[in-house]
């Protein structure tokens, strides 16, 4: 069904001239790497503060606040240095069970941080029972170390 | 250099290494850990730094933030190193050659000297933050360092599988 798109990422200039590059390729995808690691922590010192364990000195809404910042631009690097890897392998993605494991996971990610996770982290901390924020950091971890996980073994199994 | 050759060789040469390097999992799923834990160390490692040059966290007092992020940083230290360990025992006679290898260990060496000498140096006068002008430099200094360690340590550890230079 998707099998144009990808065709059509397949075939753009950016696509063609990221695979005759020997640099180009290698050096985006250690920029994407880094931009990662950065999104990730930037994720893990919230939901360490949601779980308890973190910052616990500061707010759970003063965090969020201070790392959104942080995971906006970092989000844009990610996404940024992630489409021309995207679309240089654009027909070998479209047969990987893996990359499309990985894009639920992230889509899953993406929607649980924006919504319930960004909820409960600036919710006022009396009104909510201690289980709550700690399931959320669980789950926030649990969903983008399986988003790093799987997007590394797609080199492997993909 | 050549005279580290034949250790090498033997290690490259030992039952569990050579199973390692053989299996379908043992390499792809060490590395998959590595790059896991090494994202989530060097992730709160670069927090605690945008926070000592100060673009984050700002309402967090700095010791307390370094006081309570310190223990999650050693603690995924520690299986991102082992890790690195193990792949390089299953395989080091293409890295020990490797110049971005070498570069990674580099940056790895100075940014753990430059967080020895953050811990030993600024942070132990860690009353004085915030009101002493010359402890915040030296903060902000170890910060920007560490901030290009890191990164410089992770982009060159990715670009290992290219052996740009033979």
């Amino acid at each position: 069904m998707l099998l144009p798109f990808f065709e059509w990422c397949d075939g753009l200039a950016m696509s063609q001239a990221y695979r005759d590059s020997t640099y180009l390729f290698a050096v985006t995808q250690a920029l994407h790497v880094l931009a990662v690691t950065v999104f990730v922590g930037a994720i893990v010192i919230g939901d360490l503060r949601l779980l308890g364990w973190g910052p616990v000195g500061q707010s759970r809404a003063s965090i969020a606040r201070s790392a959104q910042r942080i995971l906006l631009w970092a989000g844009l690097a990610v996404l940024v240095t992630g489409i021309p890897q995207f679309t240089t392998n654009a027909l070998t993605y479209e047969r990987s069970w893996l990359f499309a494991f990985k894009m639920c996971l992230l889509a899953a990610a993406l929607l649980f941080t924006a919504t319930v996770r960004h909820r409960v982290a600036v919710a006022d901390e009396r009104h909510l029972p201690p289980w709550v924020p700690k399931a959320v950091g669980a789950v926030s971890f649990a969903l983008w170390m399986g988003v790093t996980i799987s997007g590394r073994l797609i080199t492997y199994y993909g | 250099m050549s005279s580290i050759v034949p250790a090498f060789t033997w290690l490259e040469g030992l039952a569990w290494t050579t199973a390692l390097r053989e299996s379908p999992y043992g390499y792809p799923l060490i590395e998959t850990a590595h790059v896991a834990s090494i994202v989530v160390f060097a992730g709160l490692v670069i927090m605690m730094d945008l926070r000592l040059v100060g673009l984050a966290f700002m309402p967090a007092p700095l010791a307390q933030i370094q006081r309570r992020l310190f223990p999650w940083q050693m603690a995924t230290f520690v299986p991102s190193t082992v890790t690195g360990i193990l792949l390089f025992c299953v395989d080091p006679l293409r890295y020990y050659r490797n110049v971005l290898f070498l570069a990674k260990l580099a940056f790895l060496v100075l940014a753990g000297l430059n967080a020895l000498v953050f811990h030993l140096k600024t942070y132990r006068r860690a009353e004085g933050w915030g009101e002493d002008p010359q402890v915040m430099a030296m903060a902000r200094l170890a910060g920007v360092a560490s901030l290009l360690l890191w990164s410089l340590t992770i982009v060159s550890g990715r670009l290992i599988p290219n052996n740009w230079f033979k």
